[in-house]
């Protein structure tokens, strides 16, 4: 593992209309590691996640992606996001007249990346066979497995999950929970996941919960 | 490669999935790429064949000298040759001979024949001389010979050698083509005779129409033409050549201005489309944009991709619309001719000119118009935020930004006021741009007047009384008045349109009628196969007619054309009998008129139409001199009447009072009475049988009225056209929108259909909502197009044709066109609304929630 | 016997549907000339002319050709129209100056029909005008000539010096063997001419000697004849000589004349067979690529003429314009061997046969 913490916030706030959502929030995120957040609606997930993907940027307070300060300015936020972070929403967000290999291979044509690894990735997420295919051929579960592949396709160092399976049901999220981690840790990549689930967040390697004190790591519960 | 193929599929997954949209908004960006260019192509032929046809034909002369009158005494002519300054003069009687032969197939079929000195003619117009056969040299002097232009050969299908019948007023002359004017200007329909013959076969002996000068070296033009200008007095005109061509051009201004703008107004509405369906189209695709801007695509690629997809449109509907136009045009050119029925060129059989610059300009302002209204909603998609354009529902805040309240009270005020600046060189452009203005405001203001109207009704509306469905379409429309506004654009814009129109021809028409009642009051009009020719009945012919069986009373009138004002086109005088007591008797007089007692002794009384006021500055009560009289003589505006016949304007003068200034007793035209009792097809049948019988048309009043009637409605066919096409432009607007929402608002479909409501009334629901809308652009339309129809009638019909009429409603017009629109605004609505409640809207449910 | 280019063709007959065209007096022999009145214009002839041809010198004794011509012809137009522009009479002049220096000709024309006493040939005495060109002839008999040309204005006052000379029978002169082709015809011959020319500007004063040939008459030319040579001499000795040669088609002599008056008054006439012409050197125009014999032999009787052309260019190009082409010009006289005089030659018909 690097010495060097994959992502770091430091005494970063943001207040939405005179509303402090985070105020002074700082921490280090190691290399290859998987975290979960988790923490009450309302107390800031989404905003800390868009603050991270340089959607929205800290009134104060830095954030360091390898060490790199997060640019405020929207080209090269944009250029930072596109090569380094991959995204997992929970409404899936698969582009509904790409096919999926069209819609996996999204990064690699941002990034000016060969197109290989697309069909690789729909094989890795258990899709082979099914490229050619519209999403609207797909059940909730198989589009969240499109995503998975879509967030890793283009190597990133930082993979983003906001409520990864809030619209799957139980077995499905099992599934691609399992998904996920397995390709995080195949493809070392490090990774942030934002849930209400504690049963999604057992599946990380940290549980951190986010209230207004700050993020306090959890225990997890089948620790070993 | 990778970021041309990632543009690719966005592209091609946007048009597959959007169809109707697309296919929309390249038909609206056709639609009015079409009609701008028709109308350009009908324009530059007409205009082109009519400014061949009234080209200057006075050669390299230096000044060209003519009368207030169209004809003046030939002792000018060796005046002007002895002058000193002057090197040449050129003597040239311009005769307008009518071909009676042509008389069936159309309307004053006339065509110009110049008298020339051959041997003067040579150093100021050569390109004028007949080019006689190799072995009858003599032709060009012999007094039956006639060398027709090209132009000529081909409308009269006549060569060398063969004999033509022309006609001047009851007299027929028969004249042997003896040769072509090779150096004619293409089009021109011209012919070219001995001036001498001239004046004896078309009884204009010892009359000239004008001389061109060719002056001495080293004589300055402009100060010759002050000096000599003085010598001749108020009763001549000095001109130079470049002053003919931008008179004929001035001539046919009003009109093209006019057709220009409807084009214009069709390319506005199309760009208004394209604005609407991009900001749906934006709208709906907010999520998606937003993801690839979170995958990391910049902003600069969004705006890119947007412009692109909206540009490729642009360019597909220009493409179409430049072939559409094409077609159009011939096709109108066919049916219609250059002036769509409007009158004002002629006689004149234009060719359609393929004009790759037009093309080129009408394309480029086809992608223009479609790039600039996508650009404001790209610029929004581009900049919005990625992170809440994510979540659903985020659409309305697009809305908000695409509100311009200043922007809609500004072109409102701008517009009043601008209806009530004068005109800017005889043009309406101030009325024009009020009437945009009118619309643009009125477009901006939609938003509010939607949120007002709706929410009005929703504070009415009594939850429990009313239906659940009148419920939610009203909820939904006062709460969403934005999107609503949007959908509503095409609507009001041609539904205005055609009200304004409606309301315009409507009132026209009921004026015109009105004044043909007034004008027409005898029972038979008799005149020669062409109008107000310069010889028309000689007093002898007149004699004849008059004597008839079965004529109770006979007013012969004189027609000629006065040139006021060099620049301008000829002003009409005509001369008949007239009760200098009761004008009113024979005049359409506005209530704008001297009491018969007041006017004095000493001056002869004229009675000027609408058009003289304008353009001359006369007034009732103005005492004026007329240049074809002494200067002495000084004449008293007694009266303004209405003329819907001669916008350039008009003089009228009782017969008498003519006759006695002038000397000249023709007659142009007579109306007849008949006895009571007497056969109206007796006297008929008898003028007929006159020796001269055949060279008259006789019309008797109903028919008249009905040809004037006939001729009006033609010169509205491409209102009419333009109409339907606006209405239907509008209408594929409304279809567009409502199926881009409805599809924007699949989830709350499926979420209606969640909680009960069956497809039925999804579609009720639906259709009621797009008739609500309709019904309210309706409202919003009339009174948009009522204000337009206020200012067409009362600035730019004033301004532009010297003319006025009173406002009368077409109520059961409007209220059927008003259904109409609503109809079919419901119809789309409800089509558009079935793929809306199909089954896979349940399903869209659990997309997002 | 002069020029008549600008009207062929133009009396070719036409066939057009008159109700009064042109009644035209034929000539006859035996018809005294009547003095003044035949200094006038004849209007009942097809066709009439005042031609003037001499040399003149200039005050540094450079030698000048000088040629000022006025044509009347009647056309074959309805004479029922009654327009003031009924075409009935045409006025053509034509002037043209021969400089060494220059090496061609300057020359202008005019035609218009007479009317509004803008352009007139007068009956009674010599009065003709074309806008500002004009020949007078006054009481005196001194005739008064301006043409403002366009690269010169001439301003000449010639007085005879001679009597009249009468072609042919008293004025009755034959142009072929048919009795029809004949005109009236006399000169003036030894016309002392005094007067300034201008050129760009400048007045150059000049005297000189002319000679005038009037002629008038309906029918020409014989159908056979392809143009003719003519020439006119102002001897020193006071003798004034005029011959021509009608030449057929075939470059065959189809009639010829001499006259030559000595200057006691005595005239000698000759027959057809007695005068004949014979090229000494031809000249070849560059621009209508025709063979004129500048350089000729003339025989009347016993007697030989040696004619020199003043320049070989004197060729009158106007088919720009009019469309005919001849050769007019400025030559010197032998007289069997001995310079003898000055006077003017005219050769037509070497581009194409003139028809009539």
């Amino acid at each position: 593992m690097s010495l060097t913490p994959v992502l770091e916030l430091s005494n970063v706030s943001k207040t939405y209309s005179s509303r402090q959502v985070l105020s002074g929030l700082s921490y280090s995120f190691a290399a290859g590691e998987y975290v979960a957040i988790m923490g009450d609606s309302g107390v800031g997930k989404s905003t800390l996640l868009n603050l991270i993907a340089g959607l929205d940027s800290p009134d104060s307070g830095e954030i360091r992606i390898d060490g790199k300060i997060l640019p405020v300015e929207d080209e090269a936020a944009t250029n930072l996001r596109r090569r380094h972070l991959g995204f997992i929403f929970q409404a899936f967000h698969i582009l509904p007249h790409l096919t999926l290999l069209q819609n996996v291979s999204l990064p690699l044509l941002l990034n000016r990346l060969p197109l290989d690894r697309a069909p690789v990735m729909l094989t890795a997420v258990g899709l082979q066979g099914r490229e050619q295919d519209f999403p609207h051929q797909l059940s909730g579960g198989e589009l969240q497995r499109v995503a998975i592949a879509r967030a890793l396709v283009h190597r990133p160092r930082l993979i983003l999950a906001d409520e990864p399976t809030g619209n799957l049901d139980q077995d499905t999220a099992h599934e691609v929970l399992q998904l996920i981690r397995t390709e995080i840790k195949a493809n070392q990549a490090s990774a942030i996941i934002v849930t209400h689930s504690r049963l999604a967040a057992e599946t990380a390697d940290k549980i951190l919960m986010l209230s207004k004190h700050g993020l306090t790591p959890v225990p997890l519960e089948n620790q070993t | 490669m990778n970021p041309v193929s990632l543009t690719r599929w966005l592209l091609l997954g946007e048009w597959c999935s959007h169809r109707l949209q697309s296919v929309v908004a390249v038909l609206a960006i056709m639609l009015g790429v079409a009609l701008g260019f028709t109308i350009h192509l009908i324009n530059t032929a007409a205009v082109s064949e009519f400014s061949a046809a009234t080209r200057s034909l006075s050669g390299t002369s230096d000044l060209t000298v003519r009368a207030v009158q169209s004809t003046f005494d030939e002792s000018l002519y060796p005046t002007l040759m002895q002058h000193e300054g002057v090197a040449q003069a050129s003597p040239v009687l311009e005769i307008t001979a009518g071909v009676p032969a042509k008389a069936k197939s159309m309307h004053n079929p006339v065509f110009k024949i110049l008298g020339l000195d051959v041997f003067r003619a040579t150093a100021v117009t050569p390109d004028l001389l007949g080019v006689p056969a190799e072995d009858r040299q003599m032709d060009i002097l012999a007094s039956d010979a006639v060398f027709l232009s090209p132009a000529a050969m081909e409308w009269l299908s006549v060569k060398q050698g063969d004999s033509i019948e022309v006609s001047a007023g009851a007299k027929r002359i028969t004249l042997r083509v003896a040769g072509g004017l090779t150096r004619a200007h293409a089009g021109q329909r011209i012919a070219v005779m001995d001036i001498g013959a001239a004046q004896w076969h078309f009884d204009q002996l010892g009359q000239l129409s004008r001389i061109e000068l060719k002056l001495r070296q080293g004589v300055d033009r402009d100060t010759f033409r002050a000096t000599l200008s003085k010598e001749l007095g108020a009763s001549y005109l000095l001109t130079e050549s470049e002053d003919d061509d931008e008179r004929a051009h001035n001539m046919s201004r009003a009109y093209r201005v006019n057709l220009n703008i409807l084009a214009l107004v069709a390319l506005f509405t199309g760009a208004f489309l394209i604005f609407s369906s991009q900001v749906l189209s934006t709208i709906r695709r907010r999520s998606q944009l937003a993801l690839l801007r979170v995958l990391g695509m910049t902003r600069r690629q969004i705006l890119r991709q947007l412009l692109l997809e909206s540009g490729m449109l642009g360019v597909l509907g220009s493409l179409l619309g430049l072939a559409l136009g094409y077609l159009l045009a011939a096709t109108a050119l066919y049916f219609f001719g250059a002036d769509l029925g409007a009158g004002f060129f002629p006689g004149l059989e234009p060719r359609l000119h393929p004009d790759p610059l037009a093309a080129l300009f009408y394309f480029l302002l086809g992608t223009g118009v479609t790039l600039s209204g996508s650009l404001l909603p790209a610029w929004e998609a581009a900049h919005a935020h990625p992170a809440p354009a994510l979540k659903s529902g985020s659409e309305y805040t697009v809305l908000a930004a695409l509100r311009a309240p200043r922007l809609a009270a500004a072109c409102l005020l701008t517009g009043v006021i601008f209806a009530g600046l004068p005109p800017v060189d005889d043009l309406p452009v101030f009325g024009y741009l009020a009437i945009v203005l009118l619309l643009i405001g009125s477009m901006a203001a939609l938003p509010y007047l939607c949120e007002l109207f709706f929410s009005t009704l929703s504070r009415a509306l009594n939850p429990n009384r009313s239906s659940v469905l009148y419920t939610l379409a009203i909820t939904r429309l006062s709460n969403a008045s934005g999107l609503a506004a949007i959908a509503l654009g095409g609507v009001l814009v041609s539904f205005s349109l055609m009200v304004a129109m409606a309301i315009m021809v409507a009132s026209f028409r009921i004026s015109v009628d009105d004044w043909l009642a007034r004008v027409l009051p005898a029972d038979l009009y008799l005149h020669p196969t062409i109008h107000q020719d310069m010889r028309g009945f000689i007093p002898d012919e007149q004699q004849i007619i008059a004597s008839q069986p079965g004529i109770e009373r006979i007013d012969f009138i004189r027609s000629i054309p006065l040139t006021f004002d060099p620049a301008r086109s000829n002003i009409t005088l005509l001369a008949r009998p007239i009760d200098r007591n009761d004008p009113g008797l024979t005049l359409p007089l506005t209530e704008d008129r001297l009491p018969p007692g007041d006017i004095p002794p000493d001056a002869i009384p004229i009675w000027v139409s609408e058009a003289m006021v304008d353009l001359y500055g006369f007034k009732t009560g103005k005492r004026v001199t007329l240049p074809f009289a002494d200067p002495e003589q000084t004449f008293i505006v007694a009266g303004i009447w209405r003329d819907y016949g001669r916008i350039f304007g008009a003089i009228q003068m009782q017969l008498s009072d003519y006759r006695r200034l002038t000397g000249d007793d023709h007659a142009s035209d007579a109306a007849l009475w008949v006895k009571e009792g007497a056969a109206i097809d007796t006297v008929i049948s008898a003028l007929q049988a006159l020796p001269f019988g055949d060279t008259l048309e006789i019309m008797e009043t109903g028919r008249v009225r009905a040809v004037a009637l006939k001729q009006f409605d033609r010169s509205f066919v491409i209102t009419y056209l333009l109409e339907l096409v606006a209405i239907g432009v509008g209408l594929m607007g409304v279809a567009a929108s409502f199926s881009a929402q409805t599809l924007t608002r699949i989830r709350e479909f499926g979420m209606l259909r969640h909680i009960g409501l069956s497809r039925r009334q999804i579609h009720r629901m639906l259709t009621l909502e797009g008739g609500l809308l309709a019904g309210f652009g309706i409202i919003t339309g009339f009174l948009a197009g009522t204000a337009i129809s206020l200012i067409l009638i009362f600035v730019v019909n004033p301004q532009s044709f010297h003319w006025t009429m009173q406002l009368h409603m077409p109520w059961t017009w409007l209220l059927l066109m008003a259904l109409a629109v609503l109809g079919a605004a419901a119809l789309t609505a409800f089509a558009a609304s079935r793929h809306a409640a199909s089954g896979n809207v349940i399903r869209a449910v659990r997309e997002d929630w | 016997m002069r020029y008549l280019w600008i009207l062929l063709g133009w009396l070719a007959v036409q066939n057009m549907l008159f109700s009064a065209p042109p009644v035209l007096a034929p000539v006859v022999p035996g018809k005294a000339l009547e003095f003044p009145q035949d200094f006038g214009a004849h209007n009942d002839f097809r066709i009439e002319w005042w031609y003037v041809t001499g040399w003149l010198e200039t005050p540094t004794g450079k030698p000048l050709g000088f040629q000022i011509t006025f044509f009347r012809t009647a056309t074959e137009i309805d004479r029922d129209n009654p327009s003031h522009f009924a075409p009935d009479q045409l006025i053509i002049a034509h002037v043209a100056l021969s400089d060494p220096a220059i090496g061609k000709l300057q020359h202008d024309q005019k035609i218009a029909r007479a009317g509004f006493d803008l352009a007139y040939a007068r009956t009674g005495n010599t009065d003709v005008k074309l806008d500002d060109w004009i020949f007078v002839r006054e009481t005196d008999g001194r005739y008064r000539t301006r043409i403002e040309a366009e690269d010169f204005t001439l301003t000449f006052i010639l007085t005879p010096s001679q009597p009249l000379m009468l072609q042919g029978e008293n004025g009755f002169s034959r142009k072929g063997p048919g009795a029809p082709q004949a005109s009236y015809y006399y000169s003036e011959p030894h016309l002392q001419v005094s007067g300034i020319i201008n050129r760009q500007g400048e007045d150059i004063p000049v005297t000189g000697t002319a000679w005038l040939d009037r002629e008038w008459s309906s029918e020409y030319l014989d159908p056979n004849a392809a143009g003719w040579d003519w020439i006119s001499a102002n001897l020193d000795d006071g003798s004034a000589l005029m011959a021509f040669q009608i030449r057929g088609k075939d470059d065959s002599k189809i009639w010829a004349y001499a006259a030559l008056r000595d200057a006691s008054g005595h005239t000698r006439l000759f027959t057809p067979d007695q005068v004949s012409f014979h090229p000494i050197r031809t000249w070849r125009s560059a621009r209508t690529q025709a063979v004129y014999p500048v350089a000729t032999r003339v025989l009347t009787g016993e007697t030989e003429w040696q004619i020199t052309p003043l320049m070989d260019d004197q060729e009158l190009d106007s088919r720009a314009s009019a469309g005919a082409v001849y050769w007019e010009g400025a030559v010197t006289f032998t007289r069997d061997g001995q310079p003898a005089g000055r006077g003017y030659m005219e050769l037509t018909g070497y581009v194409r046969p003139l028809s009539m």
